[in-house]
């Protein structure tokens, strides 16, 4: 049995933004040595997510702009506060739902050595409070 | 426009150079956010439609050990880009204060003096402060100075009122003071200052409670209405965010949301900055 783990830096440079991050995945799925088995891959922030769907742009905006007509950032959040453990404002309640309802992690199938997907299935990794440089894990698992 | 109120407190480039950046960030200033990569600064300003930014040192080594920042840190951010201008902070207390300003402005190429009289413990009266002040003076910088509450810890309240600033602010009619955080909770305080002296200046860094807008909304229409601001004050008042403890793009919103003028929109956002720092008559 072989469990790899990779931690990999991604530079969001907007507010919000999908950052198309499946050739990543996949060289690292390749490169671990792992036949058959799965990948799990998962942001480690709350306000970014990590999704799956068809990777065209239309749908990337669709999905930002129907995340914030859902979660708008002027709402009557109780996150707006000062919170004391962080020395500053918590006001992107919107940030946290939308990485709630868009979900912070995927799960493939790996079998001789390559992901299964479906040929739309694109990785997004997800900013909803950017920019900021951001940490997403790549865990291997299998034989 | 020019963000005159940031810190640059959570670089990451800076965190295995400077052993105590650290535990200054996280005991000192109070911050508990990730390091970032100082293109995340950069990025931030894009995202916010600044331009340049103020970068503020807090000399407060005496009280907690560490500054908040050091005036070459400051400096050599500045060397970094020229997006990037730079503060000198000094202790007052301090016998040699006003010649290290002096030094940090011409050795440096700093451009104006931060004091924290909470974090830095010093009395604003003490005569020692007005020594740095007749410095400041001579040097023809802006003194930006913390006003009302800080998030910092074992800072008493008491030592942000904006009115223990009047002696000074008389006593040295051409150097201009910058109240930062518009002196909250005592904004009338400060405002009344900046209404009844000219060399008072207010920057819009502050945010204690609430979402930044609905912050704005109330202080700058119903506690203070935003008419005073845009009629008397348009050309005293300069745009602060106090990033990393609020990102820069909310404080801008938060300012565009209130009802006033393009014009005055731009002399807070960039022209009162610019005469402040010496970039324009």
């Amino acid at each position: 049995m072989i469990i790899k783990i990779e931690r990999v830096k991604v530079q969001s440079r907007k507010s919000e933004e999908a950052i198309n991050i499946t050739p990543r995945v996949d060289d690292i799925v390749e490169k671990s040595g792992v036949k058959n088995g799965v990948v799990n891959v998962m942001t480690c922030h709350t306000s970014s997510g990590l999704l799956v769907t068809e990777g065209i742009p239309c749908l990337e905006e669709d999905i930002l702009t129907h995340f914030s007509r859902l979660f708008p950032e002027e709402e009557d959040y109780h996150h707006r506060r000062y919170l004391d453990f962080d020395g500053r404002m918590g006001f992107n309640a919107d940030s946290h739902l939308k990485s709630i309802l868009g979900g912070i992690q995927c799960m493939f199938p790996i079998e001789n050595g390559k992901i299964v997907r479906g040929s739309r299935q694109t990785i997004y990794f997800m900013e909803y409070d950017g920019p900021l440089e951001r940490v997403y894990l790549v865990q291997v698992l299998g034989e | 426009m020019i963000d005159f109120h940031t810190h640059p407190v959570l670089i990451r480039e800076f965190t295995e150079k400077y052993p105590n950046y650290v535990r200054v960030a996280r005991e000192v200033f109070n911050i508990g956010n990730n390091f970032q990569p100082l293109e995340t600064f950069f990025l931030q300003m894009d995202a916010a439609g600044i331009e340049k930014a103020v970068l503020l040192p807090i000399a407060c080594g005496r009280a907690r050990k560490d500054p908040v920042s050091s005036n070459e840190q400051v400096a050599e951010l500045c060397g970094m880009s020229d997006r990037f201008i730079g503060f000198a902070s000094v202790d007052p207390m301090a016998p040699n204060a006003p010649k290290e300003l002096e030094s940090a402005i011409a050795q440096l190429g700093l451009k104006g003096l931060k004091l924290d009289a909470a974090l830095q413990d010093f009395d604003l009266n003490d005569p020692a402060v007005f020594a740095v002040y007749e410095a400041a003076a001579s040097l023809r910088i802006p003194v930006l100075i913390h006003t009302g509450m800080s998030w910092a810890p074992e800072t008493p309240l008491e030592r942000g009122q904006p009115l223990l600033l009047e002696k000074a602010i008389r006593r040295f009619p051409k150097l201009q003071f910058v109240l930062a955080h518009w002196g909250w909770p005592w904004v009338w305080d400060a405002t009344a200052l900046a209404l009844k002296y000219p060399n008072v200046f207010l920057d819009t860094s502050c945010l204690y409670y609430d979402g930044p807008t609905e912050f704005f909304q109330f202080v700058f229409s119903k506690q203070i209405p935003t008419t005073l601001v845009e009629r008397s004050l348009r050309n005293q008042v300069v745009f602060g965010s106090n990033y990393p403890r609020v990102e820069i793009k909310n404080m801008v919103k938060a300012l565009k949301s209130l009802s006033l003028t393009e014009g005055c929109l731009e002399k807070i956002f960039s022209t009162n900055a610019e005469r402040l720092l010496g970039m324009r008559q």
